[in-house]
């Protein structure tokens, strides 16, 4: 059971161009930037090479590659080195964003496309499920955004009122 | 008994931001870690489970 072993998988599915790009979301993105935190599976954003005039995105080519290479699907889940990942294409203008500002870090000498904190807070705070919300709260606390880019992002999303409605609730009083 | 909860927050605090700051690969190696141990509790888990439930507050119920 290795994410190296994952990440190891994403890249050689960009060098074989089964996708374009991709970036790590959710809590195991969010561990690039805060202490660790237990997850059962890794969310992997993808955007993938489109024809032109094809009226559906569909994600065969990534399990037909991943099949071929020993991987079992597990419900929603493709597993991977006992990891069950979830491939999903940007659901929204806020994840393409972070798809295309993603950064690229080094883990030990395996390169890892990850979102920045600052839109893995946006899509947490978009998200707004209670775990979400601790999430952002977790990223605050531990001085992990850049307030400005922060701010500009859930602006330029139409996050303001649920950004306020947030600060009221958890960071005021 | 008295419990200095500020300096237990404190500690919490210091301990969350040493996590943080270690390296990625060792984070990642934690995530494996943790990961495989909740795998181990799910599946000592299937025994039957205590639950527990609070009771549904009255909102909106005439006094």
């Amino acid at each position: 059971m290795k994410i190296e072993e994952v990440l190891r998988t994403v890249n050689q599915m960009t060098t074989d161009r089964v996708i374009e790009r991709y970036a790590i979301g959710g809590a195991v993105g969010a561990t690039f930037y805060l202490e660790p935190v237990s997850t059962l599976d890794i969310d992997i954003f993808i955007e993938l090479h489109t024809t032109p005039g094809a009226p559906l995105v569909t994600l065969e080519p990534v399990f037909h590659y991943l099949r071929a290479r020993g991987c079992r699907m597990e419900g929603e889940h493709i597993v991977i080195s006992d990891w069950p990942v979830q491939f999903l294409p940007p659901t929204g203008p806020l994840v393409e964003e972070a798809l295309t500002n993603a950064i690229e870090l080094d883990v030990g000498g395996i390169s890892a496309r990850v979102f920045t904190a600052e839109h893995l807070a946006a899509i947490a705070l978009q998200t707004g499920r209670a775990k979400d919300k601790a999430r952002l709260l977790q990223f605050i606390e531990a001085g992990a955004l850049d307030s400005a880019r922060f701010e500009q992002i859930v602006t330029r999303h139409n996050l303001v009122d649920r950004w306020r409605q947030f600060q009221r609730q958890f960071l005021e009083g | 008994m008295s419990f200095d909860f500020e300096r237990i927050w404190k500690g919490k605090r210091a301990l969350s931001e040493r996590l943080a700051a270690r390296p990625l690969a060792e984070k990642l190696r934690m995530l494996d870690a943790l990961r495989e141990r909740a795998v181990a509790l799910r599946a000592a888990g299937s025994q039957p489970a205590v639950k527990v439930r609070e009771a549904q507050p009255p909102y909106g119920k005439p006094r």
